[in-house]
């Protein structure tokens, strides 16, 4: 289980004025996610989710508050940690110097998958997301949906139990995003946690177990999208979210 | 987890040597030595060994003797007969290399300040001499005085041993600068590349998500970085051997001397080779990984390479010679230690001391870089 409380970054800007000043990016955000539940994160550009995301997969680290995976803290635990955990971006980017199969014998080597299970891993996963046909093309030469593949795979090798996926279908086509959202779907069933955020409500709406709904860095709605849905009496969670912020103008 | 060292080092190997760029810098830059070893040695032989012809004119606006004549002959002058306003103008025509002026007993030499002035009063100063010497007999003879008693009333005798040949020291050393050089500019492309182009490319924050420590991360690309370096400086140092080699067959100006350095000397200056290597790619790497861009850090880079070659090349000019404290001096002692070692001087102490110093200084840098790469700073300074 993943248990995030009362996580806060605080950022130092400079104002119109060029002076500085204090940004909460996230403010006391505290949720959990259970083995097995797909929890998405959903909110507009700008409203935290991303530095959320980057403080649970331990790439940035919280100006306050705590982060435990089955009890276990980035403070003291770190390694453990990552060797259960996935981190996926729209923007993430990978070693296009290499080939598909040597990111993957790479990847296999820092999560400490044996010697002997490496090249059956690999391949297994090959078969799994169908990359049989450019499993030794350098990564330089794909498409961005078999990049997208590559990337996906990456996550695979080690058969982590956390997935945090940062808007992983923002910018791709829609055989892109299906080929994530498949993913998604596998991975749930073999009861794996997954941190799904994005922008695109309706895909939000149909893969998540659970949503947390961010604006402004914090939170403001919190349950299953049938629930948000009865809460802000709206029939999708693209007006929830609307109603939940006072409307478009607020947004603005 | 040391695992991950060779693991990092293994991927940063593939991406160094699958980058045309950093191969060039590698293994083509080392081919400039032959280049700079030959062209060096022909231009100081040529400047020595000028053939005769091209400053032998020599303009007199007098009439010699045949005693005159015949050391002109003997020294190789050849003599242009005119008057002083011809010969000038032909002076300032270039068709003689100098002119000798005669006012009673005075001779007088005009010329500019020049190359080819320099050479042509190398030969007249002798015949001058020479003449002068023929009647200062003439007339102690003529005066019933023994001349030898009077013109060798004293002798001098030259007992200077050569120790060192002037062009072969300046060639070695030289030599040396430029694979410090080398050196450099090779760890630079690898160092950026593995820095602030992976910071650019997106690549170091899927880095970090790994499960290794910051610690195996900058220790792996500093392996990688120095082995390029190695590669480039060893690959110098070869070449370098091989050119002098042929320089001291080729020519003149190291006859009696021996360039072929000792099994002794090939060892250390390797050893300082590699500890030069080691310095360079722990300092390129960290001010590289200063810097939010490639372009940046390639700028932030470009002083080190002249900062690694002035040391050396100042000491030697200024003839510095390696003392203990001089030994802790980084740039500076390697330049110094490469002459004494290539003169076959192996001081172990200093040695020692360079190589402490050296280690200290790239575990300093090493800290600073991982302190760096545990902070989220290396990926969002802004």
């Amino acid at each position: 289980m993943l248990k995030v409380n009362n996580i806060t970054k605080k950022f130092i800007r400079y104002n119109s004025k060029k002076e500085k000043e204090e940004f909460y990016a996230d403010n006391k955000i505290s949720f959990t996610a259970k083995d097995g539940e797909i929890v998405g994160i959903l909110g507009p550009n700008g409203a935290g989710k991303t530095t959320l995301l980057r403080m649970i997969a331990g790439i940035l680290n919280p100006t306050d508050g705590t982060i435990e995976f089955d009890d276990l803290s980035f403070d003291k635990h770190e390694i453990e940690i990552k060797k259960n955990l996935a981190y996926l971006s729209g923007n993430t980017k990978i070693y296009n110097s290499l080939s598909a199969y040597e990111l993957l014998e790479m990847c296999c080597e820092l999560y400490d998958v044996s010697k002997e299970k490496r090249n059956d891993r690999i391949k297994e996963i090959s078969t799994i997301l169908n990359m049989d046909d450019f499993l030794y093309n350098k990564i330089e030469k794909l498409s961005t949906g078999q990049t997208q593949k590559v990337n996906i795979a990456r996550c695979l090798v080690h058969n982590p139990k956390y997935y945090i996926l940062d808007e992983a279908t923002s910018g791709l086509d829609i055989i892109s995003s299906q080929i994530i959202l498949d993913f998604i779907k596998r991975e749930k069933k073999d009861g794996k946690t997954i941190l799904y955020s994005t922008h695109y409500m309706e895909e939000a709406e149909n893969i998540c177990d659970r949503v947390i709904m961010i604006n402004k860095g914090v939170i403001i709605e919190e349950g299953t999208p049938s629930e948000i849905k009865k809460n802000t009496n709206t029939t999708n969670l693209r007006d929830a979210f609307f109603k939940l912020i006072g409307g478009i103008d607020d947004e603005k | 987890m040391k695992n991950n060292v060779l693991y990092i080092l293994k991927k940063e190997i593939r991406e160094t040597f699958r980058d045309k760029k950093s191969l060039t810098m590698m293994l083509i830059i080392p081919f400039m030595i032959p280049l700079l070893v030959i062209g060096m040695s022909a231009l100081f032989e040529s400047q020595l060994k000028r053939p005769i012809e091209d400053y032998n004119k020599i303009g007199m606006s007098y009439e010699t003797n045949e005693v005159e004549k015949k050391i002109i002959s003997k020294i190789g002058i050849d003599p242009i007969y005119d008057t002083e306003e011809k010969l000038k103008e032909k002076y300032d025509n270039g068709e003689i290399d100098l002119y000798i002026t005669k006012r009673d007993n005075k001779y007088i030499i005009n010329g500019n300040d020049n190359d080819t002035t320099s050479y042509a009063i190398s030969l007249v100063e002798p015949y001058i001499l020479a003449y002068k010497e023929y009647l200062q007999n003439e007339y102690l003879t003529y005066e019933n005085i023994d001349s030898n008693n009077v013109i060798n009333i004293i002798t001098l005798e030259k007992n200077i041993i050569e120790k060192d040949n002037f062009f072969a020291n300046y060639i070695v050393v030289y030599s040396f600068l430029f694979i410090i050089m080398a050196i450099t500019i090779s760890a630079t492309y690898p160092a950026t590349d593995a820095t602030a182009g992976e910071k650019e490319r997106g690549t170091l924050e899927t880095l970090l998500t790994f499960p290794i420590k910051s610690k195996d991360i900058i220790i792996g690309k500093f392996l990688s970085v120095s082995l390029s370096s190695i590669i480039t400086g060893v690959l110098s140092f070869g070449l370098t051997i091989i050119s002098l080699l042929i320089a001291n067959n080729m020519f003149d100006i190291y006859k009696n001397t021996n360039l072929m350095p000792s099994m002794v000397s090939i060892i250390f200056s390797c050893f300082i080779i590699i500890s030069y290597s080691l310095l360079i790619s722990g300092l390129c790497i960290a001010i590289a990984s200063k810097s939010k861009t490639f372009k940046e850090a390639q700028s932030a880079l470009t002083p080190l390479t002249f900062v690694s070659f002035f040391p050396g090349m100042i000491a030697f000019m200024m003839d510095i010679q390696t003392t203990a404290v001089l030994s802790l001096v980084p740039f500076l002692n390697f330049t110094l230690l490469f002459e004494d070692i290539s003169n076959n001087n192996v001081n172990y102490l200093n040695i020692l001391l360079m190589v402490i110093s050296t280690l200290i200084i790239i575990f300093v840098i090493l800290k600073t870089i991982i302190k760096q790469y545990t902070s989220e700073k290396i990926l969002f300074s802004n």
